[in-house]
């Protein structure tokens, strides 16, 4: 009996055979990176000759500058627009597209291409399009609007931003909007009908019926596109407006300092990150359980 | 009867509003592009111009090639060596996340237990954590091991942001494949590596390829990780047009580089169009 398990035993063995290279990938890698980020953002860094474990002196040099506050705000403000945004353009468009219409499968083609495209292949097209010297620069000339390129209004190096967040809105809304066209695919079209017999008219029928069905949907996409963009770099680099930058740029910048000590503060710049993007997620779904518990789905 | 039926809206039917709202997306989109196709076949395009006021076969006898062409193709731009390295990063983690995954899916698709909603949250992770905090903290530890600015970093790191799409999409296609299959084909006396060669790999195979090209899709464009801990050996075409626009300019060699680094997406978009009609990332 000893000697041949069960077949229970050997199928529960298997699956966590299997599970295995998943688990140690991530937490090898999360778990490490979290391990260390948290060691040295709190003054633990052996090979640069520093070990002041425990010291808060990286996060209290940081949290006391208004500087780092500026810059998380610029870097909430680009994420909280751009996510807003995109929604408020998916929502309608993948209800349109779902509907029939003429070269329906070609032009959702075509909205899905940013998707495809790297994220600087965006940043180029926002550089061609939007700089002093871009298309839309040349066309106010063309429309005697001004007749110096230094006069076209500042879209891009500013910290207003407009440049970034379209940037992100043109590649995150094909994102958002196949996660809604999936959600609405799955969904059917039963209720609507429903609605429409009993008289309901077109507004009430969004308000009430597609809105909420599509919620989870809508909470999933732009929790993931959220993150993203607290995270993202490259464009906040690129036609951001320098100095002080968002979260991810400072702590680049820490990092490529020539003095090592710097990058122990550029830790702390990345945990304070993760940390708030933690919050605001958690905060996020709380409100959503709220909702949906509200209406009794939960 | 007939009185409500005629009342009633078509369902389906387009109202002019969410026509002029796909219209002007499609514009949104796919305009950007043409001033950058411009830009490159372009010889002088001086302000306020809205086309060029020389083109590149206006001076034909000065280049026999569109000058942005002729040097995105040199070896000096490197754009070869970035295009090599970008389809082979992608293959390489592409295939080996397949490995990881697929038994992992098989697992979470199928079998109950303990702890699953918390382990498919753990999987779902690193799309929730900003990637710039997930690349710096990760340098750190891949300098110490020798790994940053190698393929061997490159290709680990990449794995990050491109195991939840597969975990998730063959998780998703275990489920709806169920075991009845398996089940018979046991019965019938086939060991483990017929089942699943001979059965369920030929059964999940569409789900397999659409993770695959999702996956290869996220590597090709990412970027963030790439430049973090490729520490600017490992040349991507996405990095190559970062280094090219990063000072906040496009000429027209950067444009090319643009128009190069967007090819995999545009043939990837053609090839899933025809092919597949369910994302992995619509979920």
């Amino acid at each position: 009996m000893m000697r041949t398990a069960s077949p229970a035993f050997m199928q529960n063995l298997r699956d966590v055979v299997e599970m295995t290279p998943l688990l140690v990938v991530l937490l090898g890698l999360f778990g490490g990176a979290l391990v260390l980020g948290l060691l040295q953002s709190f003054g633990y860094a052996p090979w640069f000759g520093i070990n002041e474990f425990p010291t808060t002196r990286y996060f209290e040099r940081l949290w006391l500058s208004s500087d780092f506050w500026f810059s998380l705000g610029l870097t909430l403000y680009y994420a909280f627009a751009a996510t807003l945004i995109g929604l408020v353009i998916s929502v309608p468009l993948s209800i349109a597209l779902s509907k029939r219409f003429k070269a329906s499968r070609l032009f959702s083609a075509l909205i899905r291409l940013p998707l495809m495209v790297p994220y600087t292949v965006g940043i180029a097209l926002a550089l061609v399009m939007l700089g002093n010297g871009g298309l839309l620069s040349r066309m106010s000339a063309g429309l005697g609007l001004i007749d110096d390129p230094s006069q076209f209004v500042q879209i891009l190096k500013t910290h207003g931003g407009c440049g970034i967040i379209l940037v992100y809105v043109w590649k995150q809304v094909p994102f958002m909007t196949l996660n809604l066209s999936a959600v609405l695919a799955r969904t059917g079209d039963d209720t609507v009908e429903a609605a429409m017999v009993l008289g309901a008219s077109s507004r009430q029928i969004f308000w009430r019926v597609t809105l909420p069905q599509i919620m989870p949907g809508i909470v999933s996409a732009s929790l993931i596109c959220f993150a993203f963009n607290i995270g993202a770099f490259e464009a906040p680099l690129i036609l951001g407006g320098g100095y002080p930058d968002t979260l991810p740029v400072l702590a680049w910048r820490y990092f490529q300092d020539a003095n090592y000590a710097f990058q122990l503060q550029g830790m702390a710049v990345v945990v304070s990150l993760a940390l708030v993007s933690g919050l605001f997620l958690a905060a996020y779904l709380q409100g959503y359980r709220r909702f949906e518990r509200a209406r009794g789905r939960v | 009867m007939i009185g409500t039926a005629s009342k009633l809206r078509d369902i389906k039917a387009i109202n002019p509003w969410q026509r002029l709202l796909v219209l002007a997306m499609a514009v949104f989109t796919i305009a950007p592009f043409a001033p950058l196709i411009i830009q490159s076949l372009a010889f002088r395009w001086a302000w306020p111009n809205i086309l060029p006021t020389v083109w590149w076969f206006e001076q034909r006898q000065r280049s026999p090639f569109p000058l942005a062409w002729d040097y995105v193709f040199s070896p000096s731009s490197r754009v070869v060596e970035a295009t090599i390295n970008t389809l082979g990063i992608g293959i390489t983690v592409t295939l080996l996340c397949l490995v990881i995954c697929l038994p992992a899916a098989r697992v979470l698709g199928q079998r109950t237990f303990r702890g699953k909603n918390q382990l498919e949250f753990l999987i779902a992770l690193p799309l929730l954590l900003p990637e710039a905090a997930i690349g710096i903290a990760l340098l750190m530890i891949f300098i110490a091991l020798d790994l940053a600015g190698t393929y061997v970093g490159v290709i680990i790191v990449h794995l990050i942001p491109t195991i939840p799409y597969m975990a998730r999409t063959l998780t998703s296609v275990y489920q709806g494949h169920g075991t009845d299959a398996e089940d018979h084909a046991r019965v019938l006396g086939a060991n483990r590596r017929q089942i699943f060669f001979r059965v369920t790999l030929p059964m999940i195979l569409p789900g397999v390829i659409a993770g695959c090209l999702f996956t290869f899709l996220v590597s090709t464009n990412l970027f963030l990780l790439t430049f973090f801990i490729g520490q600017g050996h490992i040349v991507t075409l996405p990095t190559l047009l970062f280094a090219k626009i990063s000072g906040g300019a496009l000429d027209a060699t950067g444009a090319g580089i643009a128009l190069i680094a967007s090819v995999p997406g545009v043939i990837l978009l053609i090839f899933t169009d025809r092919f597949i009609r369910n994302y992995p990332l619509a979920e």
